[in-house]
């Protein structure tokens, strides 16, 4: 599908939307940090700091000048890439998260791709079976795993798999590099982080097949006998997915959250071991450096769900025309 | 226009109908109880003819229709009778073969044409898969040639861009001539058109019945033409058939039954079609359609009836032949006058 004008629209306002999000969040992040009850000084180095290590301190992160400047230099540095400087090592922020963030997304989206893999095909056998024994199993097997959270689940895994087993290792790195090595050790975080989804994903995709195998649209398809496969699996499932990709779009937050966890579970480096470390030190220009880039990750993922919208159903693109985007 | 009216008629009477329909009675399961949605219909379907179905609202006409391509709702839990089609008993086929003769030897186009395609995917990619489905070696770009012809054929204008169109980029009217299209495609013996202009405005409703009398000439099979509109169907069809309360209550060439209705359901129908005031504003028949969650054992229509008497509510009226080619379900048939 081509990029028509429609199309160029919709994308540039979507843009414009995205920055003003990032933007806010981090006039919110300013705000919190200028807001920290206390002396900061005092909040980041801990009462035991000499009062020469404070004035210091307060000097070299720029707290003694006023508001508006600190602002600006908040803005000018984060938009040059600079998300500030660790209070005790001094390294970079950006660096720091630069370094873990491959890691974190790369657990993220295996675990979303294995969501969707498993997840899709079992919400559209069970909505075409419907209260058959495998639809009952598959509702109580999801609902299970929905409710249990992942890192309750990476402990469980742990224990059987890498402990009793022992089929798998227990850390979740090598740190040496060998692709194979490193794949072996991700399946258990990887199974950890997705199983939940892919329960919540077939129930999503059986929920929303059997709305649309409802629809007078495939009353056609079934009058004009069309295979039930093409029906299925080329025209609903194609409408089924427009609900689940909204729902990945706003889980991705969710989906971070869980990473998180399980990345400490399995010690593995990323942003959750480092956002968890950070809140350990009260580290706190490294917890605001890599909430703002979690917030950004969260909006470029929200920006793919919203055009791979407006790729699938052409309903979008209009309306986003109607609602008189800047031209 | 037809150089000889009626010619169609005379020649095809002769032979066997395309379709009979014997005792189909269908019920379903609601809270309230079995609702009959089709209680002992027997209809014929003439080859090359044009079949009216009429009746109110809630008549059953949707629920035969979909009972002729056997697509029943869920909650169906019995279905009895014959649907003889071309020698073969519909109801005796199992699923692939009963699905053999949808999109082949019966279409249909249904009532709501803003809901009766796929929003997500082009009219072309909807008539490619109807023919593919006939003709699953077809190419693509032959494909794409037929569709287009018979889209122009229908009257849709730029007939190669509206291929490419989704359906939200066209009109209700447009949208059921691609419905109609679809229909010609598969090269039905029989084509079901279920209430085709109800959605439309009155001016796309009397393009859309225009381009109905104009495929007589190009299309040999039978339709059939399910309205609540008793005037349209009289001007378009060759036969009528007028339901009520689940039952076929009169049966007919249409000219006759127009002329000289026996049953009283059909003539208040007729009744509605005139406009006393001239305010543009129909009459209808005092009361309302029957509940289908009934217990029966009388006729439908005794509670809206003018012409009671004590059999009409002791006894189901049977569907009794008057003349050789009528039929009403009333047992004041004969003495009722127009
Ligand atoms: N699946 C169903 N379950 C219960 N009642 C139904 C069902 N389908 C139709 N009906 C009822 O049967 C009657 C006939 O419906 P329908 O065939 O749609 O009539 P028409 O097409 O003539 O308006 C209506 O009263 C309707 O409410
Ligand atoms: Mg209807």
């Amino acid at each position: 599908m081509g990029i028509t004008a429609e199309t160029a629209r919709y994308l540039a306002s979507r843009l414009v939307t995205s920055i003003i999000i990032v933007f806010g969040a981090m006039l919110l992040l300013f705000t919190l940090s200028a807001l920290v009850p206390g002396d900061p000084a005092v909040t980041l180095l801990g009462p035991q700091a000499t009062p020469e290590l404070a004035a210091h301190f307060i000097r070299e992160m720029g707290l003694d000048q006023p508001l508006h400047i600190r602002l600006w230099r908040f803005f000018s540095n984060v938009l040059t890439g600079n998300l500030g400087q660790d209070v005790l090592s001094g390294r970079y922020v950006t660096g720091m998260v630069g370094a873990v963030l491959p890691s974190t997304i790369i657990l993220t989206f295996m675990a979303i791709f294995l969501a969707v893999l498993f997840g899709v095909p079992l919400g559209c056998f069970a909505a075409t079976h419907r209260g058959s024994f495998f639809d009952h199993v598959l509702a109580i097997l999801s609902v299970t795993f929905i409710a249990i959270p992942s890192f309750v689940v990476a402990i469980f895994l742990l224990l059987v798999f890498a402990i009793w087993l022992d089929w798998l290792p227990v850390l979740g790195t090598s740190g040496t590099g060998s692709f194979a090595d490193e794949a072996k050790r991700m399946i258990l975080p990887t199974i950890a982080l997705a199983i939940g989804w892919i329960g919540f994903i077939a129930r999503l995709v059986r929920s929303s097949m059997l709305e649309i195998l409802g629809e007078n649209h495939i009353r056609t398809m079934r009058a004009y006998g069309l295979p039930e496969r093409l029906i299925v699996y080329k025209y609903a499932l194609k409408n089924a997915c427009i609900p689940i990709i909204a729902i990945l779009g706003l889980g991705i937050g969710r989906l971070l959250g869980g990473a998180v966890l399980v990345e400490i579970v399995f010690s593995r480096p990323g942003l959750g071991r480092l956002v968890y470390d950070a809140i350990a030190a009260r580290n706190y220009p490294v917890l605001q450096g890599s909430v703002l880039v979690v917030v950004l990750l969260f909006v470029v993922t929200n920006l793919l769900v919203d055009l791979s919208y407006s790729a699938i159903d052409p309903r979008i693109r209009r309306r986003a025309e109607r609602e008189g985007m800047p031209k | 226009m037809r150089l000889i009216p009626g010619w169609h008629g005379r020649i095809e009477m002769t032979l066997s109908p395309l379709m009979q329909i014997e005792n189909l009675s269908v019920d379903a399961a609601t809270e309230r109880g079995t609702a009959h949605l089709l209680h002992h219909v027997s209809l014929d379907i003439a080859r090359g003819r044009i079949l009216g179905v009429v009746g109110e609202s809630g008549s059953g006409k949707s629920t035969l229709a979909s009972c002729l391509l056997r697509l029943l709702p869920s909650n169906v839990t019995r279905v009895e009778g014959r649907l003889i089609f071309d020698g073969v008993d519909l109801m005796t086929l199992d699923a692939d073969a009963m699905n053999a003769y949808r999109g082949r030897r019966i279409a249909m186009i249904f009532q709501d044409p803003m809901t009766a395609l796929n929003p997500l995917f082009t009219i072309g990619t909807h008539l490619i898969d109807v023919l593919r489905r006939r003709d699953s070696g077809i190419d693509r770009e032959l494909a794409l040639a037929t569709a287009e012809a018979m889209l122009t054929t229908v009257g849709v204008p730029d007939a190669r861009l509206r291929l490419g169109a989704y359906p939200h980029q066209l009109s209700g009217g447009m949208r059921q001539r691609v419905m109609i299209a679809m229909a010609l495609l598969v090269e039905p013996d029989l084509l079901l058109a279920d209430e085709p202009t109800t959605a439309l405005d009155a001016t796309i409703e009397a393009q859309i019945v225009q381009l109905f009398d104009e495929l007589r000439q190009r299309f040999s099979g039978s339709i059939v033409f399910i309205s609540h509109h008793l005037g349209l169907v009289a001007e378009l069809c060759d036969d009528l058939c007028v339901m009520y309360g689940g039952t076929v209550v009169e049966t007919g060439p249409v000219a006759d039954v127009v002329a000289d209705p026996r049953h009283p359901y059909t003539k208040a129908l007729l009744a509605c079609e005139i406009d006393p005031d001239g305010d543009g504003k129909l009459l209808s028949i005092r009361g309302d359609v029957p509940d289908p969650v009934n217990e029966g054992g009388q006729c439908v229509f005794a509670p809206r009836c003018g012409h009671v008497i004590a059999g009409c509510v002791s006894n189901e009226p049977p569907l009794q032949a008057i003349g050789e080619v009528r039929r009403a379900a009333c047992i004041r048939a004969h003495e009722i006058l127009p």
